[in-house]
């Protein structure tokens, strides 16, 4: 008897761990998820003010589904490791997919130097205190999100986002 | 003996120093009040009264705003559980599953407490049943002597 409750508490505990080693730190499931994406505007850095105007709103995009990007100058090496990647994005998907970047929590020289560095071309709103970050929910730079086209919020990626990655959530966005 | 004044007096003076973690002079105490009941989000076990991270000074700002507009701080709350789930509160709320959480250290006292109590009851058992009757003694004595 007593030798079986011991071989039942090691395979509950035991299951406890394989099922923790099982889950993927970078999907972190947000709160958001099939929600509506919350509305926020934000003034453009300067680059992006000719095509884009002054100020960014999400709600003036609907119809669209938006990938939209948290980063920060001095988040090295993620955001440096996805920034090419989602350029490559933007380049294949720019006339179904909108892609929107916040720079977050930094100073706006810095901002100005990464999108040269990385020659950014989709739209970069600027928000030095966070407050978009906040309402989104997010953890850290970098974090993007996928909005689909009626505006609701269907997956949150954590970390830098891989070309696969972010191949295969445009398309769940897309469908 | 100067330089044990001069010692002492630079101890005092420390003494005197505000303590660190006590709110900078912009932000009301019922801020940092309020954001010591909610987690940062990018820190491990800190809240966000005491980190210094970008986004734990945003949502004192935030906090400290939302006051401003009149908001109670069972509202400023559900604005952060809104966005980050229940995991933001540094105490979950008692319902449901989380009650579990709750009587955990009550639960495991009381395994402990069963596990003490048998423990013992056992040993108490062993002891009495090893234990030789004053006849045992005698009779054993006897056969020693004999022998």
């Amino acid at each position: 008897m007593r030798k079986w409750i011991y071989f039942a508490i090691v395979l509950v505990l035991g299951g406890l761990f394989w099922w923790g080693m099982q889950r993927d730190p970078g999907e972190l499931k947000s709160v958001l998820v099939g929600k509506p994406a919350p509305d926020f505007e934000l003034p453009l850095l300067s680059p992006y003010r000719a095509e884009w105007g002054e100020r960014f709103r999400l709600s003036e995009h609907r119809g669209k589904p938006v990938v939209l990007n948290f980063w920060a100058s001095w988040c090295y090496p993620a955001c440096y490791e996805e920034a090419p990647v989602l350029e490559a994005g933007w380049r294949k998907y720019r006339d179904r997919v909108l892609f929107f970047g916040i720079n977050t929590q930094d100073k706006e020289a810095a901002a100005l130097e990464f999108v040269r560095r990385f020659d950014l071309t989709f739209p970069q709103g600027y928000d030095p205190r966070g407050k978009v970050g906040i309402d989104y929910g997010m953890y850290g730079v970098p974090e993007t999100f996928f909005i689909d086209a009626e505006g609701r919020v269907r997956y949150r990626h954590a970390g830098a986002i891989e070309a696969a990655d972010l191949e295969k959530r445009i398309q769940e966005v897309l469908r | 003996m100067k330089r044990v004044w001069a010692l002492l007096l630079l101890f005092t003076l420390a003494l005197a120093q505000t303590p660190t973690g006590e709110p900078p002079p912009d932000l009301s105490p019922e801020v940092f009040r309020i954001a010591s009941e909610l987690r940062c989000p990018v820190c491990q076990g800190e809240s966000a009264a005491e980190s210094n991270a970008g986004v734990s000074q945003e949502m004192r700002r935030q906090i400290a705003e939302m006051l401003k507009e009149g908001k109670s701080e069972e509202a400023i709350k559900q604005y952060f559980v809104e966005r980050y789930g229940e995991w933001i509160l540094y105490a979950p709320p008692k319902r449901g599953i989380n009650w579990l959480l709750w009587l955990a250290p009550a639960i495991g006292l009381l395994v402990f407490g069963f596990g003490l109590w048998r423990y013992l009851a056992e040993a108490r058992r062993r002891e009495a049943e090893l234990a030789l009757s004053e006849e045992e003694i005698r009779a054993l004595e006897r056969r020693l002597e004999e022998e």
